[in-house]
């Protein structure tokens, strides 16, 4: 009898609070997700790393976000290119497709393992990690152009890219490779699976892409001097 | 000795004993002799092939196995098996993996295997299915049947993704061994459901004919069940149309020859090819009798709903289509010289939640009946010493790439995020 009228008297709070949107106090500190560092024993603590614990008792800790795991088969670049591939914030159909692609790299790798000869075997690289690792960092360029202005006029200067900006754009060029160059019945995992190998192999259209883009730098060398950082 | 010449000594050896061996004349001798030649080390090969030729053939693998030194049970047959023949495996191979000959694959399953297995068998190059208590259990049963008497009816249930359909074709390869006649049906769903063709019976007036379902099942069947075909003899005439009829005493092929050629009569051929294997089981087996198998995956969908519509948009029910009324038939118990194997799935089925699973939720009352009395055969997720083997498979076909997935963090993880349930496990094992 009483529940319901109390409810009435307390303030009222909205149920749902969408806290990692919201800009934190820097009071709060960045939350741990990996399992080792709660195991390892009170010895093999640096002076930091025992002071960071000592914090962790007193300060508040910020909210993580949905794809933080503390699982062994976490992987950050995996996750970032998820959330590249993501429209409409549908995490569970980009992740899908992902794993779908994963997938379809194994079996016709595997399928050509169990079928090559006894001395090619060692060559074949079955591992879908490996591939897609190997892939985007064959397709990484290793300097870009930026716009810059001079007397009125814009100028494409080579400019060196920090590792970050290289990996958004081998990420990117194979997502919209992918998008636009398919045919309409062609799904987007197989069609994925086909230019991860080929990037792999160091062919296909997004390194083709990436050298396009080396050569238009190599024809602006005369503007690098434009560059004052 | 130069590596080249010692090969080329161990050849001719190797060729001596395979003529030996086919003078004994043997086949299944000569494939077992492939894999065990793929499996162990150069040196070992002797001492096995000279113990085989002082043991018998058939089961009496077991006797070699035991033969053979300790060190090389441990590293081959702790996930497989080389008894290949599922009338010789017993409780000592609960886990273990066998290999389904490819001859066999393309024979007793065009249309059996569950999609994700046909897939990884084109994978992985070979087929091995996993010998589980259920399908041992069936075995068993169909062992000791008498077959004078009627028809016993099995049912395998359990949660999704435990296993119904591999033990089901588990058991359909049994079968087929021992030279049974193998009516399967590999999902009896799909005749309820999406169904581009419905002409009306010509035999009976308020039944629908599937022509299309119809003609690829006999297609299937007559790939299953070659040998049966020019064997069995019609016992009545047939008459399809004003000029066509099929006569008494011709063989069971032509009758499935016609119905897959001419497709508008298919289903009314498929209900005479149902009652004359019904009839003709239960003779005694001197030499023209044969064991019936019929093999149901997805048994509930001949009592539920279907999602096909007639004209006027009114729903057909299960009983006014040709294919499932003959199904029916089969089903009762009043036929003599086989059994009926059936599984129930919720996968496929139409109106039924999704946590359904024990035999009285998705038969429905009037399908109990009709199945009542059954004998129920539960499938369950894997146990410890499954998972083992399925894990140690997936290992050696080189299927486990992810470099955290072979230790036992990982190991424990796959356990949990997969409960042990063998299509979970699969899917989940598929990106790892």
């Amino acid at each position: 009898m009483a529940a319901p009228i109390t409810g009435l008297l307390k303030p009222w709070t909205p149920r749902l609070f969408l806290v990692r949107w919201s800009r934190y106090n820097p009071y709060y500190l960045e939350p741990e997700p990996r399992k080792e560092l709660y195991n390892m024993p009170e010895t093999e603590l640096t002076t930091e790393q025992k002071e960071e614990r000592e914090l962790k008792a007193v300060r508040p800790i910020k909210a993580t976000t949905n794809s933080t795991t503390s699982s062994v088969f976490n992987d950050p670049v995996l996750s970032k290119f998820v959330n590249m591939m993501m429209r409409d914030g549908e995490k569970i159909l980009a992740r899908g497709i992902l794993t779908q692609t994963l997938e379809s790299l194994k079996r016709k790798q595997v399928e050509k393992y169990h079928k090559a000869p006894q001395g090619k075997k060692a060559e074949i690289e079955c591992n879908p990690y490996a591939i897609f690792h190997q892939a985007l960092e064959n397709c990484m360029p290793v300097i870009g152009l930026a716009s810059i202005q001079k007397g009125g006029k814009f100028y494409q200067v080579p400019v060196p890219l920090t590792d970050n900006r290289r990996r958004f754009l081998a990420m990117k060029w194979m997502i919209t490779e992918c998008r636009d160059n398919k045919n309409r019945r062609t799904l987007m995992y197989e069609k994925l699976s086909q230019e991860l190998l080929a990037a792999y192999s160091k062919e296909g259209n997004v390194i083709k892409r990436k050298h396009e883009l080396h050569k238009m730098a190599e024809s602006n060398r005369a503007y690098a001097h434009y560059r004052w950082w | 000795m130069a590596p080249t010449a010692v090969s080329n000594k161990l050849k001719a050896t190797h060729r001596k004993q395979f003529q030996e061996l086919q003078e004994a004349g043997e086949k299944g001798e000569r494939e077992r002799t492939m894999t065990l030649h793929r499996l162990f080390p150069l040196r070992l090969r002797q001492t096995i092939a000279q113990v085989r030729l002082l043991h018998g053939s058939g089961c009496g693998h077991q006797l070699e196995e035991v033969a053979m030194e300790p060190e090389l049970r441990k590293e081959t047959s702790v996930f497989r098996t080389q008894v290949n023949d599922p009338a010789c495996q017993s409780e000592r191979h609960l886990g273990q993996y066998y290999t389904l000959p490819t001859s066999h694959l393309h024979t007793i399953f065009p249309h059996g295997l569950p999609a994700r297995y046909q897939q990884q068998v084109k994978t992985f190059n070979e087929g091995c299915v996993m010998v589980r208590q259920p399908a041992l259990e069936l075995i068993s049963y169909l062992k000791a049947a008498d077959y004078s008497k009627p028809a016993v009816r099995y049912l395998l249930y359990g949660l999704k993704g435990s296993g119904k359909t591999m033990s089901l074709c588990h058991t359909i390869h049994y079968c087929s061994t021992q030279g049974w006649l193998v009516l399967h049906i590999p999902d009896a769903h799909l005749w309820v459901k999406n169904c581009k063709e419905l002409l009306p019976s010509s035999y009976h007036t308020s039944r629908f004919d599937q022509p299309i379902e119809a003609s690829n099942w006999l297609r299937n069947f007559r790939t299953t069940n070659e040998r049966f075909l020019s064997k069995i003899k019609l016992r009545q005439r047939y008459t399809w149309t004003k000029r066509e009829s099929t006569e008494k005493g011709s063989p069971l092929g032509e009758l499935v020859d016609m119905g897959v050629s001419r497709v508008k009569s298919s289903s009314d051929v498929v209900g005479a090819v149902l009652k004359e294997l019904r009839l003709q089981a239960a003779e005694t087996e001197e030499s023209e009798g044969f064991r019936l198998a019929v093999a149901i995956d997805g048994v509930n969908s001949l009592w539920g709903r279907t999602t096909i519509k007639k004209e006027d948009k009114s729903p057909v029910a299960p009983e006014e289509l040709t294919l499932i009324h003959n199904l029916r038939k089969m089903i009762d118990n009043n036929w003599c010289g086989g059994a009926v194997i059936a599984t129930l799935s919720q996968t496929g089925s139409l109106y039924s939640p999704s946590s359904a699973y024990l035999p009285k939720e998705l038969l429905g009352e009037e399908g109990f009946d009709s199945m009542d009395p059954f004998i129920p055969v539960p499938v369950s997720n894997y146990s410890e010493k499954e998972f083992e083997s399925c894990y140690l498979y997936y290992l050696d076909r080189h299927w486990l790439q992810h470099p955290h997935s072979k230790t036992d963090e990982g190991k424990k993880e796959i356990i949990f995020l997969s409960n042990r349930n063998p299509s979970v496990l699969e899917r989940l094992c598929a990106f790892l």
